[in-house]
């Protein structure tokens, strides 16, 4: 399929008939502003522990007794360009969970290109730098839950999730802040394709691409419980993301317990309009914080931050700003 | 190709991933399923183990089969994973029974991914014929690469599905060499090839002297930076199984093996470092 036959299609997302009234059931929408903390982080050598773990108790993540899913990106890997999540991050984040007196702490992905686990999860770099009692799970092979798929857009009627997350009681959605070259961006939401296992969907998730991607995410969406969302963006990727694009550093790490919050909030650092980013409108028909509005920003100041990622031509239409 | 080395620890490490009931997980305290059980199959094969030891084994995966000859991920899941089909023909040429191989290579001959319009941006030929991971999707290299295997190992290289199948690997080739999960490229840039991919389409291609040639040699340039145990065993045996030598790989790859810890050790990549190190040609004809 061509971008521009894809941009096509989905733009038919925006016709909301489509899809019926996604706030009839399960709507998790929510009156109160919806907490967004920027941490700054100039580059992946500071140690923000201690400030990850205060912003989680502030935003009331309990996480005491429990056991902690932290699902990075791990789509790809090429030795010079920032397409992961970065292993320093995710060590702080699992280390702030440990510190707020979690259970277990797994970090797990179902990377989506690379069969070889060596190259996501289980990279003898990433043990190296993680504290001996987290373990690091290979999300592509091994058991499954078949989940009833709350979304029906892909008309999939389950999904096989991995059952570390089925059974995790907290799962952590922790993105790379990029471009992405079929939705224009890629962030928590997106993030949630590597909760389902190659074994079951390929490598890349070739059927969730067939069913449409932006529906596929809406229905994970409606059907993932994500607790929480920290998104890398120290050094996110600008141009022809999500693994061929450059680097380009930002120096922000964005929390938030709601996954469209934060994605809207990062999308707009970006210089893009959440509004006009179909699947993000999409999503804040049943997630909160798709607005500024619905957003209470905490921590430091957004103007120091926000930016302008260079993008494919097809999706410029979708910049917007200044936000902030 | 240089003397294997003594392996019997690493034979008896991976015996004890097998559960009471025959099948093997990926990773200890998993469930049994099929990819580990038909690899860990295969090289106890390859190491030279009885069909007394190998039999529980291969009774579970002959259990798994569906009477189409398909072959899914496990008893829970018999409609999944239908790409190790091909992986099951191969094991059951080997190890037996020969009628499973045969309904398993007609469930592959029968299994085709579909087509779409080409596409400017993306230089490659999606009018072609490969095998999906999932049915009714697109074609990609590895399960491809596997049916083609499988055709080859049974005798039946000359097959149309094959002879495409190995047409579809030649045009998803990327142009400096090597092979990734599916694209050679996007919008004029060469995408990275995969260690482990970019060994099974060549072992696919075997039998074409020149088309593998700009693999075996990006293999080669780049031993000092393959360092999984899963990138190595493919290396090892691509490079090894078509001619080239490949000692310093296989030095590494015995040497991580035999260091691994068992908390993240994936069972499947474990069989194919040993099926490696064996030097038995099990994916060749």
């Amino acid at each position: 399929m061509r971008r521009r036959d894809f941009l096509k299609g989905t733009a038919v997302l925006a016709n909301a008939a489509v899809f019926g009234d996604f706030r009839e059931s399960g709507s998790q929408l929510s009156p109160a502003p919806c907490p967004v903390t920027l941490l700054g982080m100039p580059d992946y050598g500071r140690d923000l522990e201690k400030d990850i773990a205060a912003v989680m108790t502030r935003d009331g993540l309990a996480l005491k007794g429990k056991k902690i899913l932290l699902k990075p990106n791990f789509v790809e890997t090429h030795p010079e360009r920032p397409i992961n999540t970065n292993p320093a991050v995710i060590a702080q984040v699992a280390h702030a969970c440990l510190r707020l007196g979690a259970a277990e702490v797994m970090v797990g992905e179902a990377s989506g290109h690379r069969r070889d686990p060596w190259f996501s999860v289980l990279n003898p770099k990433l043990r190296t730098i993680l504290d001996k009692r987290v373990k690091c799970l290979d999300l592509n092979h091994g058991d499954a839950a078949m989940v009833p798929n709350k979304g029906g857009l892909t008309r999939l009627p389950a999904f096989y999730l991995a059952r570390p997350v089925a059974e995790a009681d907290v799962l952590i959605s922790m993105p790379k802040m990029k471009t992405h070259h079929w939705t224009g961006v890629t962030l928590s939401l997106k993030n949630l394709f590597g909760t389902l296992p190659g074994i079951y969907y390929g490598w890349p998730k070739n059927l969730l691409h067939f069913r449409g991607i932006e529906r596929s995410i809406l229905d994970l969406a409606r059907t993932v419980k994500v607790h929480y969302n920290i998104i890398d963006g120290v050094v996110g990727m600008e141009g022809d993301g999500p693994i061929m694009g450059k680097a380009r550093p930002v120096g922000v790490l964005v929390l938030s317990p709601f996954s469209l919050a934060a994605d809207a909030t990062a999308a707009r650092l970006m210089g893009f309009n959440p509004r006009k980013v179909l699947y993000l409108v999409q999503a804040g028909r049943f997630l909160p914080g798709l607005r500024p509005e619905d957003v209470a920003l905490r921590g430091e100041d957004p103007k120091r931050f926000a930016t302008q990622f260079d993008c494919l031509d097809d999706f410029k239409r979708m910049r917007g700003g200044p936000f902030f | 190709m240089t003397a294997s080395p003594d392996t019997t620890a690493l034979v008896r490490r991976l015996s004890s991933f097998c559960l009471p009931d025959g099948g093997v997980p990926y990773y200890k305290g998993a469930g049994a399923s099929a990819e580990p059980t038909l690899l860990v199959l295969l090289a106890l094969f390859a190491s030279g183990s009885s069909p007394v030891q190998r039999k529980p084994l291969l009774a579970w995966i002959s259990s798994l089969q569906n009477p189409d000859g398909s072959l899914g991920l496990d008893p829970l899941h018999r409609d999944q994973g239908l790409w190790l089909t091909a992986l099951s023909a191969v094991t059951f040429h080997h190890c037996g029974p020969k009628d499973a191989r045969d309904r398993a290579l007609g469930f592959v001959a029968s299994f085709r991914s579909v087509t779409m319009a080409n596409d400017p941006n993306v230089r490659q030929d999606n009018t072609i014929v490969g095998w999906p991971w999932v049915r009714d999707t697109f074609g990609w290299v590895e399960p491809t690469a596997w049916s083609v295997i499988a055709l080859n190992v049974c005798g039946r290289g000359d097959d149309p599905r094959a002879v495409e199948g190995r047409k579809f690997l030649l045009d998803r080739r990327i142009p400096s060499g090597g092979w990734n999960y599916g694209n050679p490229g996007i919008n004029d840039r060469e995408l990275l090839p995969f260690w482990d991919t970019t060994g099974l389409a060549l072992i696919a291609l075997h039998g074409q002297a020149e088309a593998v040639r700009p693999g075996l040699d990006l293999l080669e340039k780049n031993q000092e930076r393959i360092d999984s145990p899963c990138g190595l065993a493919w290396s090892v045996m691509s490079l090894e199984g078509l001619g080239r030598e490949a000692a310093p790989l296989r030095q590494r790859l015995f040497g991580i093996m035999n260091s691994l810890p068992d908390d993240g050790l994936n069972a499947a990549h474990f069989a194919a470092g040993l099926i490696a190190l064996s030097g038995r040609k099990v994916f060749f004809p």
